[in-house]
């Protein structure tokens, strides 16, 4: 035989346009009619686990908490206009005993039961409890309980008084201890002990009382249904499932939705609006209630011991840069809360992108002019909250440097950036920056962040007098006035340096209604349906 | 035979050796101690001292060895510090999901490889061998995690014709749905295996073309039949060999490629614990897969020695 | 992964070995005829020489740029080759790139000559137990897969330019030391060695006057193909976030950071990969001539 390459080329050729060419016909046949599932592209790098204590931050909770697992109060969000407050779940109603501030009482909803079909009563609440913060405790989980007790460190000690009444009592008196229970969501002590009691094998089969009930856990996806008799009528699921899918990229977030594979990304790239919207797909913002912001941290010998230096790393920052390279998804943050929130108050700082203020504070705090003040970052490329956290660091190093500063940066992963802040953590030792985005939307975070001891090694007495304050009082404008009052301290003592509040972008499939825009972050699921 | 078969994998054994010496010796080059990295935030007090305890943290490092290889030798990991969950069994499921990808490449890019390689052989000079010289050259050179984005821009960003990303059903692919996930993957882990297996077809083919009984076969005109046959006596244990060692690569270095798809094997088991600083993972991922490579190196040996007996020496 | 991964020392190292001026003029004179070769080594010397000269061919400032400049198109009036998602300029940051690149491509290389071929020597010439000891330890190094090797190394020691080049350099030392080790055990066989060595001189002489002229040839056609898996993998560590922090980027991690850009700008975002695709298809096309001048048989 004469070998005829050009002969073997056009076969390559035709067989090459023929497979591309069933690709193309395949892929135009619809996959999946039914059933209607939900698929959510998270920005995580890994799935939350889902024993009832997600990991993977408050997107994990987002995702593989609320709508599997509840608490017993939650957030209404199915409220957009204002920022979503605490009401009855679990439990129909609370009081807190006014002899005894610590002691709060929860008559407990009736007829509620797990996936498993178990009864959700005191006991059930009880047995939580000790899972969460009994290390003595069998059901004790070292992983959930860690989450929770960070949570929720001022929970003491608990009581049932009957099977529908549950005591809960908290160490210190504390007036917003409702928010803080919103993090401790319950979980079938029936399934546990039916696996025997391993958490491992719970987390492939576990059982709240959510409107969703999880099938199937493995490497690639966590796969829930509708959760036929759930409780809450009212806010039962449109969708017969919903789909998990963990992809930190934010690009492959965004390809996944253009090749069909997921119908809902988190946090889409502010390069790929535009794109998005042309092609057809529809963006949701809400002004979600978060700070991008660089902590401060006052290290004795450190540069941010100084208020000086504090303030001038405020001016040093280009808030509007960030803005622009977010295609104006984000907005320029002058302090904790946004401008325009009743308790933002009329600090004497305004703090916007000021290079020679900057620097005139710098010097004023002995730093020679000609030398940039080193200080180290350290910063996650993907994590709940993150935003595009590489690109924005990187232009705020720019803007930083015409401000007298130099950024050095340490990028580690999302988690273990968790497990780094605690100050006592010898990785932190050389830290002066520790980069996070942050919940504003409960007071819970305001007391994990400014009350020492905090990442930041903030202390001031002023606002920790406050803070105090604010702890025991339960009248609501008096409590707002406090915070006023407390924010134009924490503006003008300026223990970080706020970036940009972000306006949580998502992108939906043309065929996804109903979303629920809340000010929060957390998102309501069951209202979403899906169109043909 | 058998007797070269035993010989040789006693000369593994000292290798092996080894390779769990240096992945354990890996972890103590770590920065910021081995300790620090495994307490968990917030943990309660007593639980650094229980760490240390429970990994032998106290004892002399020679002890800490031993204790961790036995470990290991019963096929126990130890448990991931971010997941919690036992490492042996997701590393077992991630190299499946991994092997998916990288025996279909090496399948495809062998196959191509010896075509274009004996193709590229017996038009020497001439266009063919040319072009084939342009494609191998630009299937080593080129970046994998940069091509598989460009194809991802192209056939899934631009034609939508394929997912971006991701495994879809887990399993033996039977299925359209479990197929196209891995149409990109391959080709991109392909290329390279392509162009190191075709440069050495066709090196190899020429090398028999230019013995001059050949060129007395084909003046007979019997030539192709007794050419093949010819190539492939000769060329085959060299072939082998680069094929072994090729596919050993494909295993270990999928990590950029995984990354880029999103595919959840062992690559981006290992990127992941990398970055949240899981250090039990990153050894047992490094040790099991340095392992099989040393067992695929002692299978290739052993094929050369089957086909060609002055191989056993 | 690559092809110099899979052609070991006994492929590599068959060169006839005859001395003297003579075969390098020849080797020369070939190399100036393959036209390939020579444009391969043309477009590398260029890459080289802009990135020696990156201050005086740029505006000499890579880490300059305003958002509001961000991500315009290839060909825009006073950034050639656009900007990146900072509002850097490329050709800028794509020169300045080069430096980094090549360092951490070529770093490991020349280490892995000078420890590698070093032992390789020493393997070769002293034979026996030495070469033993030597060759058995490389071996286990071998053992690991290339690629996982340096990120398991780059990995525990920390992102870091210094972390990338030794990550690399221990990869490649195992193979350099097997070529250069088959390639002195032949040389030294060869009468002229022995008749050196009965007459007196010594080893180190030898070595330097006899040996490593004779090994040069295959040691640098081997490290030529080296080097473009170096730049490979180099970038590759940038790229997974092992490499250098910003903002001195690599084209590695250029290319990574660019990754979102491609609904915006494909072709720019293309660029620093482009970049490496290059440089690596010149190394590789230089060793190729090389080998094929200086008669070393392919595997």
């Amino acid at each position: 035989m004469k070998a005829r390459p050009w002969l073997l080329l056009i076969l390559c050729a035709v067989v090459a346009s023929a497979i591309a060419g069933a690709i193309g016909r395949l892929d135009a046949t619809p996959a999946t009619p039914k059933p209607r599932v939900l698929r959510i592209a998270m920005n995580t790098s890994d799935l939350p686990t889902t024993t009832g204590a997600p990991s993977q931050g408050l997107e994990g909770l987002r995702f593989a908490g609320y709508p599997v697992f509840e608490p017993l109060v939650m957030w209404d969000l199915r409220v957009t206009d204002r920022i979503p407050g605490v009401i009855p779940w679990l439990a129909e109603s609370w009081t807190v005993d006014a002899a005894d501030r610590n002691r709060w009482t929860f008559r407990l909803r009736r007829g509620v039961t797990f996936h498993d079909g178990s009864p959700f009563d005191a006991d059930a609440v009880i047995w939580n409890l000790h899972r969460y913060f009994d290390t003595s405790a069998p059901q004790w989980d070292a992983a959930g309980g860690a989450w929770a007790r960070s949570r929720a460190p001022i929970l003491k000690s608990w009581e049932k008084i009957d099977d529908h009444t549950v005591v809960i009592s908290t160490s210190t008196p504390t007036s917003y201890f409702p928010e803080v229970l919103t993090t401790v969501l319950f979980v079938s002590p029936a399934r546990w002990r039916e696996l025997k009691g391993d958490w491992q094998a719970f987390a492939q089969r576990p059982a709240g009382t959510g409107a969703f009930r999880i099938d199937e856990v493995n490497r690639t996806a966590i796969t829930m249904s509708r959760n036929p008799a759930y409780w809450n009528r009212a806010r039962a699921a449109k969708v017969d499932g919903v789909k998990l899918y963990a992809m930190g990229e934010p690009t492959t977030r965004v390809a996944a939705l253009r090749s069909g594979e997921v119908d809902w990304v988190e946090n889409p790239p502010a390069d790929a609006l535009p794109f998005l919207r042309k092609a057809g797909y529809q963006i949701a913002t809400s002004p979600m209630p978060h700070v991008w912001a660089y902590f401060l941290r006052s290290r004795p010998g450190g540069p941010f011991h100084d208020l000086r230096v504090r303030q001038a790393m405020n001016y040093a920052i280009d808030r509007e840069g960030i803005v622009t390279l977010l295609n104006g998804a984000a907005r320029p943050a002058q302090g904790f809360w946004e401008p325009e929130d009743r308790r933002f108050g009329q600090p004497t700082n305004r703090y916007a992108y000021d290079p020679a203020r900057s620097r005139a504070l710098l010097k004023a705090a002995g730093y020679p002019a000609d030398k940039l003040v080193p200080v180290r970052v350290l910063t996650t490329p993907v994590a709940s909250g993150q935003m595009l956290s590489l690109p924005m660091n990187e232009l705020l190093q720019q803007s930083a440097a015409k401000a007298g500063f130099k950024l050095e940066f340490m990028v580690v992963e999302g988690n273990q950036m968790n497990a780094m802040s605690r100050n006592d953590s010898p990785k932190m030792g050389d830290i002066d920056i520790y980069n996070k985005g942050y919940n504003t939307g409960e007071s819970t975070y305001l007391y994990y962040w400014m009350y020492p001891p905090n990442i930041a090694n903030y202390f001031d007495k002023a606002s920790k007098e406050l803070l105090d304050e604010y702890r025991v009082t339960f009248d609501p404008v008096e409590r707002d006035a406090i915070l006023l009052r407390l924010h134009e301290r924490f503006v003008d003592d300026a223990p970080m340096a706020w970036v940009v509040h972000d306006v949580n972008p998502r992108a939906f499939a043309p065929n996804v209604r109903g979303y629920t825009p809340a000010r929060s972050w957390y998102t309501d699921l069951t209202t979403i349906y899906l169109t043909d | 035979m058998l007797q070269f078969l035993i010989r040789r994998s006693i000369q593994g054994i000292p290798i092996l050796f080894g390779v769990s010496i240096i992945t354990f010796a890996l972890v103590h080059l770590m920065p910021g101690g081995i300790v620090d990295s495994l307490v968990p935030p917030g943990a309660p007090p007593g639980l650094r001292e229980e760490i240390e305890r429970i990994y032998g943290l106290d004892r002399p490092l020679w002890e800490q060895y031993l204790l961790w290889l036995r470990q290991v030798l019963q096929g126990n990991f130890g448990i991931s510090l971010v997941t919690g969950r036992p490492i042996a069994e997701e590393l077992v499921a991630a190299l499946l999901n991994s092997f998916k990808i990288t025996l279909a490449a090496a399948v495809v890019g062998f196959s191509l490889g010896i075509a274009f390689g004996v193709l590229a052989a017996l038009h020497s000079g001439r266009w063919p061998d040319k072009l084939f010289s342009l494609f191998s050259i630009a299937g080593v050179s080129v970046p994998p995690f940069w091509f598989a984005i460009l194809l991802v821009t192209v056939f899934a960003f631009q034609l939508n014709w394929l997912p971006a990303q991701g495994m879809g059903p887990e399993g033996i692919p039977t299925s359209w749905t479990q197929w196209r996930h891995m149409i990109l993957p391959i080709a991109t882990l392909s290329m390279i295996p392509m162009g190191v297996v075709g440069r050495v077809v066709r090196a190899a083919t020429l090398e028999v073309l230019s013995q001059e009984f050949v060129t007395a076969l084909s003046a007979k005109g019997l030539q192709m039949d007794a050419i093949r046959r010819h190539v492939a006596r000769n060329a085959a244990p060299t072939i082998l060999a680069v094929m072994g060692l090729q596919f050993g690569h494909l295993i270990g270095g999928s990590i950029l490629v995984e990354t880029v798809f999103n595919w959840p094997g062992t690559g981006k088991l290992l990127n992941l614990a990398i970055f949240s600083g899981d250090i039990p993972v990153i050894q047992a991922t490094v040790l099991l897969l340095s392992v099989i490579f040393v067992i695929l190196n002692l299978g290739v040996d052993t094929a050369q020695a089957l086909i060609d007996p002055r191989m056993r020496r | 992964m690559n092809k110099s991964m899979i052609l070991p020392a006994d492929a590599a190292a068959r060169a006839p070995a005859p001395p003297g001026r003579r075969r390098a003029n020849r080797v020369l004179s070939r190399l100036r005829r393959d036209k390939t070769t020579v444009a391969a080594m043309a477009v590398f010397l260029l890459i080289v020489a802009l990135a020696i000269f990156a201050p005086l061919v740029t505006g000499g400032e890579p880490y300059a740029g305003s958002a509001l400049e961000r991500l315009k198109p290839i060909g825009t009036p006073g950034h050639p080759l656009g900007t990146d998602e900072l509002g850097r300029d490329m050709w800028t940051r794509l020169v300045y790139g080069a430096r980094l690149s090549l360092i951490s491509g070529a770093a490991p290389v020349l280490i892995a000559l000078l420890l590698g071929g070093g032992l390789g020597v020493v393997a070769g010439y002293a034979g026996g137990r030495v070469n033993t000891l030597i060759m058995r330890t490389m071996d286990i190094f071998y053992a690991f897969p290339a690629v996982l090797l340096a990120i398991a190394v780059c990995a525990v020691m920390g992102p870091g330019l210094a972390s990338t080049i030794i990550a690399l350099g221990i990869v490649f030392i195992p193979s350099l030391v097997r070529v250069t080790e088959t390639a002195t055990t032949r040389i030294r066989s060869m009468d002229y060695i022995e008749a050196a060595r009965c007459s007196g001189v010594n080893d180190l002489q030898i070595i330097v006057h006899q040996v490593a002229p004779n090994i040069l040839g295959p040691v640098l056609v081997y490290a030529a193909s080296l080097a473009s898996l170096s730049i490979i993998l180099a970038a590759g560590l940038s790229f997974l976030g092992l490499g250098m922090p910003p903002p001195n980027a690599d084209w590695g991690q250029m290319l990574n950071s660019l990754r979102q850009a491609i609904y915006v700008q494909p072709w720019l975002a293309a660029l620093p990969g482009m970049m490496i695709f290059i440089t690596s298809a010149c190394f590789n096309l230089m060793s190729d001539g090389l080998r094929a001048a200086m008669d070393v048989q392919d595997g």
